[in-house]
């Protein structure tokens, strides 16, 4: 108890305490000679030290204390009594008492075991012992309806432990208290409890805080240190000047019920039945109870994760099917170009198809018309006049300039319709070549023909080429026949990317800004009268040469002559190889 | 016209162009028969009746732009037929196309001249036919 009572009176003075316990061991020394020497060692110790307070303990009013030292030693010293009723010892005191309470201790026992049949209470030989057997009988009594009680007292400590360990079944053990056996054997309570706990065979239980932690299940506990807090408190009131007098004797309640929870364990009682108003120690914690929090946290994080793998699987499928849906669009977009293009293709076919039909269409006829007024002409001359005669004439040159330009637009069309097939030209003997054509058809003219090629080859479209140059040359001799020394020249270079035609002649020329116009189909810069043509030579050349991705261009100056150009790209061979 | 001779066939379904082909020959005192087939129809009609033993032509003039059967098609049948296959098939027509000029002599046609719109050279290149293929070349009879 000491350190209760130090700690309280200590705090409450401020640390001037002057603390001394003293044992008058009542119950196991209650000898008057003892008590009486005791007391004049007591007065002889304190004799020059004033006692300011007397608690105490386990002594409860009226006793040997009240008789011998309240007259003695201590009798004009306030007294703090912890007691056993609400009756003030004397004036010059006061006190704190409490009911004492062995049944709940047993109802606990009932509580945890329902079933039980038969309580045994030990208690030893020794008067202290006797008198808590006495007790026990006094309050138990009344379960007697209930259960049959069985006092285990005066046998030796052997005896007793045979006992206890060979309980029938659905008993219950209430240990008082042996400070000594029926042999006169003593012992300390606690050790005798130890070896009571570890032999029974039933489940022990004790009425005193004590015996707590000694194999007990539990019980419903004297705790003296509330008691003693309690005595404490009263005693500083005293201290402080109040009259012991003044201060009303209270009634404390110095009781706890406690129950093991190992002891539970070992004897199989469901932890369910501890009533509200006993506490459970020394629970272990299941493993769910001690890492409850870990286990959650542990099992919330794989959850996040769960959800963080879901998200992304989801996520995933998510973008396959976006990709499958965009790989549908494209085959979709692909196949409906596929569609489209078939028929632009189909469109295309039907449109040469058409032109070329319309062109051989026109021929026929024309063939007749031409046919019989030569007819006409040769055969019934003689009834003709000179103007019959010029009629048919016209009627001739028309026919040749229509023929002329349904052959130009064939050309035109067929140049579109014609597969592209590239390859190697010497450019040297072909111009010369299409050069001696040409003179051969023009002898009528005085035109002098240049070629100044040197060397060189070109992958080209040859027909494509041949055409183009045919034209160029057909033009020029057009243009330059009323020159007076009408003049041609042909010419070829390579550069690093292109290889360059050009036919120049020193014929009439044009205005520059007509140069790209004179390239599309139909356009012309002269009468018809005066130089002849179908207007499409020159589209053809720039066609052909679009097609193999060349250029074809004119340069010139009214009057002085004018440079038709063509342009191959020396690229096209190696896109060919 | 003497009968004697092995007759010419000519396809041909412009009346015009078959009248000035036969003032052609006749320019030039042929005096081979003429036989005359207006369609694809007709001409492969002939097939029948060589195969019966009458006298096949020295020679074919095959226009292509022929109404009911094409003219190819006919050339087609008539190099694909024993009866005809040996005879002399002249393609004259208005198209110079390559295509046409390809097919035309991948199914075995002899020659393939295009049609002048002038007078003067259709009746030359009349002639040269006649030359050529009615004088100089001997067909297989």
């Amino acid at each position: 108890m000491d350190p209760v009572y130090r700690k309280i009176l200590s705090d409450g003075l401020q640390g001037q305490l002057d603390l001394h316990s003293d044992f008058i061991d009542l119950i196991r020394f209650p000898e008057p000679e003892y008590q009486t020497a005791l007391h004049d060692f007591l007065a002889s110790k304190y004799k020059h030290q004033p006692i300011d307070l007397v608690i105490t303990i386990r002594t409860p009013p009226p006793n040997e204390f009240t008789t011998l030292f309240r007259n003695g030693l201590f009798r004009d010293v306030p007294v703090v009594y912890i007691q056993r009723d609400a009756e003030r010892s004397d004036p010059n005191s006061t006190g704190v008492y409490y009911d004492y309470d062995l049944k709940r201790t047993l109802e606990l026992a009932l509580q945890l075991q329902p079933e039980a049949k038969q309580v045994f209470i030990v208690f030893g030989s020794s008067r202290v012992d006797r008198n808590y057997g006495e007790r026990a009988k006094a309050q138990l009594t009344e379960f007697g309806n209930r259960v049959e009680l069985n006092y285990v007292t005066d046998l030796t400590m052997s005896e007793t432990l045979q006992t206890v360990a060979h309980l029938p079944p659905r008993s219950i053990v209430l240990y008082m208290t042996i400070t000594e056996d029926s042999a006169g054997n003593r012992f300390n309570t606690t050790d005798s409890l130890d070896k009571v706990t570890e032999v029974a065979n039933a489940p022990v239980y004790a009425t005193d805080k004590v015996f707590w932690n000694h194999g007990i299940v539990g019980g419903h506990f004297m705790d003296y240190q509330i008691l003693a807090a309690k005595s404490a408190e009263m005693g500083l009131r005293v201290l402080r000047g109040e009259k012991p007098a003044d201060i009303a004797i209270e009634k404390a309640d110095p009781y706890v019920t406690e129950v093991d929870w190992r002891q539970l364990k070992r004897w199989n009682i469901d932890e369910k039945r501890v009533p509200a108003w006993a506490a459970v120690y020394f629970k272990q914690l299941t493993f769910w109870e001690q890492y409850k929090w870990r286990v959650v946290g542990a099992l919330a994080l794989i959850a996040l994760q769960s959800v963080f793998i879901g998200v992304l699987l989801v996520e995933r499928k998510r973008r396959q099917r976006a990709r499958q849906a965009l790989d549908r669009l494209n085959a979709e977009l692909e196949e409906r170009i596929a569609v489209r293009t078939a028929a632009l293709d189909a469109k295309s076919r039907e449109l040469e198809t058409f032109a070329y039909s319309v062109a051989h269409d026109l021929k026929a006829p024309l063939r007749g018309i031409d046919g019989y007024s030569r007819l006409l002409l040769e055969d019934h001359a003689a009834e003709l006049n000179d103007e019959g005669r010029l009629f048919l004439q016209t009627i001739h040159g028309s026919t040749e300039e229509m023929s002329q330009l349904i052959d130009d637009l064939l050309e035109y069309s067929r140049l579109e319709r014609r597969e592209f097939k590239p390859n190697l030209v010497e450019l040297g003997p072909l111009i010369t070549t299409i050069v001696e054509q040409k003179k051969r058809e023009a002898t009528e003219t005085t035109i002098d023909f240049v070629v100044n090629v040197n060397g060189g080859s070109v992958t080209a479209d040859q027909n494509g080429l041949i055409q183009s140059l045919r034209n160029y040359l057909d033009n020029a001799v057009k243009f330059s026949g009323k020159a007076t020394n009408p003049r041609i020249e042909v010419g070829a270079q390579e550069t690093v990317k292109n290889c360059l035609i050009w036919v120049r002649d020193n014929g009439v020329g044009f205005d520059m800004k007509y140069h790209d116009r004179i390239f599309d189909i139909f356009q012309r810069l002269n009468a018809n009268e005066e130089y002849p043509g179908t207007g499409i030579g020159l589209a053809i050349v720039r066609k052909a040469m679009e097609r193999m991705g060349g250029r074809a261009w004119a340069e010139s100056q009214p009057g002085e002559g004018a440079t038709f150009y063509l342009e191959i790209p020396k690229l096209l061979n190696e896109r060919q190889s | 016209m003497n009968d004697n001779l092995s007759p010419i066939l000519i396809v041909e379904d412009r009346l015009a162009d078959l009248d000035l082909t036969k003032r052609a020959f006749a320019r030039r005192h042929l005096l081979n028969p003429i036989q005359e087939a207006r369609d694809g129809e007709e001409a492969l009609a002939y097939i029948k009746r060589w195969e019966a033993g009458e006298r096949p032509p020295i020679f074919i003039l095959l226009d292509l732009g022929l109404p009911k059967i094409s003219g190819l098609e006919v050339l087609r049948q008539l190099k694909s037929n024993p009866a005809s296959a040996a005879i002399p098939v002249i393609v004259l027509t208005t198209s110079g196309e390559d295509k046409d000029v390809h097919e035309a002599y991948r199914l075995g046609c002899n020659s393939y001249i295009v049609k002048p719109v002038e007078f003067n050279k259709f009746m030359e290149v009349a002639s040269q036919i006649e030359i050529y293929w009615g004088a100089l070349n001997i067909a297989p009879l």
